[in-house]
């Protein structure tokens, strides 16, 4: 379901729940650094050691050259190119399954057994077949197209029957139903599997990367550092891909809210 | 000229057939204001969309100037009995909609003319859900007179609307109807409605529906509720309607 089930907080409200926010955060850190400092483990990294690490694959770059920030250039990179791949397929076919039952019956029976191979399950099969972006781009688009697919359909059913009379009454034909009433009566949903699917996307670049091919990416980086039992730039690889899911997801729920105003203020 | 003939409607639902109209004749003249009375759920809605080409007939006829209706020859402007309005527009591009699915020029001046032909100057960039349930109705009417239709199709347009506003809405429908001369065809349940501002009222039977006669209306504009005349017409009519529902 659609997360816009957000009710208005008073501005003092918001201030403080920012505020327990940040103080839980830096509870955590203290609880962690506390933790580590008790068990004196060499493998497990201190947030200052983390922090060091960050200071050092972020300047001076790995093992083999790359800087944190070319790293996570090319996650990012691989995720956006099998999101929009993932986009370009889910949402056209979602529209039409959700149009035309022919279309869904027909490819439901697919569909429905697909979805449920977890995008992990397939690496071995795509390390075989392909090579270089296309594997990223092929195991990508797996783990986003099913998200986006099923809430293309949801939303299809969410259109008004007065909304499409209203539309033939002025002669609109099919492609003109789903341009004009059909995609905006599906968009919130469309946009939420969205949001959803880029999130599956980037757990799943980092399981791709682990897998073996070019040595760069954040999964990659881990890997490489796994090995070599430096868990500090480990720990690192593991708090930026957090923070950068954490960035999409509310860059795109931002982006929701402000699209979709009317619908927040229709529930209000 | 609207002309249906041995007109007949039934529905599938589940194993049953329901018939909704059966054999109803009905004409309409190019330029007049007739207005449909009938029991609650006979089938006025369901008249409506066979008018519009929504809905196509199971047998018999429906000919508007000789052809059978589609709004891709024909110009309609239905104003539906719910909502119709797009929430995820504003209220100017809610009237451009039938403009632009029928590629009219300058739709953006049309709207505004319309929108102030309907007392909306000042709206255009609000939301449906920002204005009140009559404004609702009266950017639907600017939305279908916008496209400059041949025939205006209401289906109980003022239904919703507290007394003072609807009795401003009938007027200001009069009026407009007396400035553009179009073919109205105007549903209601409402018998002083009916009789207020229709040139004739046809009163269709219960289900399976059928008109069961069409009383022309011989007062003219603007009309007195509490003149004689007014109130005898709408005595026979709500007669003619009450045999109807005591009969259910
Ligand atoms: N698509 C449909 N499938 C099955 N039955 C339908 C369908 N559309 C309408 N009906 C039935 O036809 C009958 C008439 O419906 P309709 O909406 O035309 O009535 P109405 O006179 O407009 O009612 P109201 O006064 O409540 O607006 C109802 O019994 C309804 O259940
Ligand atoms: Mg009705």
């Amino acid at each position: 379901m659609l997360d816009l089930d957000v009710t208005i907080m008073p501005k003092m409200d918001r201030f403080r729940s920012v505020l327990i926010g940040v103080a839980s955060l830096a509870v955590f850190v203290v609880a962690w650094q506390a933790i580590t400092m008790a068990t004196n483990s060499p493998f497990l990294p201190t947030p200052v050691q983390v922090f060091q690490a960050f200071l050092k694959i972020s300047t001076i770059g790995d093992i083999d050259g790359y800087t944190l920030w070319w790293h996570i250039g090319v996650s990012l990179y691989r995720v956006l190119l099998g999101f929009a791949v993932a986009v370009i397929t889910a949402v056209p076919l979602g529209l039409l399954m959700g149009v035309k039952p022919l279309v869904k019956n027909v490819a439901s029976p697919i569909t429905e057994i697909i979805r449920f191979i977890p995008p992990i399950a397939w690496i071995p099969l795509s390390i075989i077949l392909l090579s270089g972006i296309n594997r990223y781009i092929f195991l990508l688009w797996i783990g986003i197209f099913f998200p986006i697919l099923l809430d293309t359909i949801a939303g299809v059913k969410r259109t008004s029957e007065t909304q499409v009379n209203m539309a033939k009454s002025f002669g609109a034909d099919n492609t003109a139903i789903i341009k004009k009433i059909i995609f905006p009566s599906a968009l919130p949903e469309i946009m939420n599997g969205l949001r959803v699917g880029l999130g599956v996307g980037w757990m799943c670049i980092v399981a791709a990367e682990m897998m073996g091919g070019e040595p760069v990416g954040l999964g990659r980086l881990i890997l490489k550092y796994a090995n070599l039992l430096q868990i500090d730039v480990v720990v690192l690889g593991m708090v930026v891909i957090g923070l950068i899911g954490l960035a999409m997801n509310y860059l795109l729920l931002s982006g929701e809210r402000r699209l979709f105003k009317w619908r927040v203020e229709i529930k209000a | 000229m609207i002309i249906a003939k041995g007109l007949s409607k039934s529905f599938i639902a589940g194993n049953d057939t329901i018939s909704v109209i059966d054999n109803l004749d009905l004409t309409i003249d190019e330029g007049k204001f007739a207005c449909i009375v009938g029991p609650s759920g006979c089938g006025k809605t369901t008249l409506l969309k066979i008018l519009c080409g929504l809905e196509k007939q199971t047998s018999g006829s429906m000919l508007i100037h000789g052809q059978p209706p589609d709004p891709k020859k024909q110009r309609f402007g239905v104003i539906f009995q719910e909502d119709s309005l797009l929430p995820w527009l504003n209220v100017i591009s809610n009237v451009k909609l039938g403009l632009e699915l029928y590629r009219i020029k300058d739709a953006d001046q049309i709207a505004t003319k319309y929108l102030d032909m309907v007392g909306l100057e000042g709206f255009e960039k609000y939301y449906p859900h920002q204005i009140s349930g009559g404004m609702k109705k009266r950017v639907a009417i600017a939305r279908a007179l916008a496209v400059d239709p041949e025939i205006i199709l209401m289906d109980e347009p003022f239904a919703d609307l507290d007394a003072q506003t609807r009795s401003i809405m009938q007027k200001e429908l009069l009026s407009i109807w007396s400035k553009l001369n179009k073919t109205i065809v105007f549903i209601t349940h409402n018998v002083d409605e009916a009789v207020f501002i229709g040139q004739s009222v046809s009163v269709l039977t219960k289900r399976p529906t059928k008109v069961k006669t069409t009383v022309s209306i011989d007062l003219d504009y603007p009309r007195s509720r509490l003149s004689p005349p007014f109130i005898s017409y709408r005595e026979r009519i709500l007669g003619l309607l009450q045999e109807e529902i005591s009969s259910l």
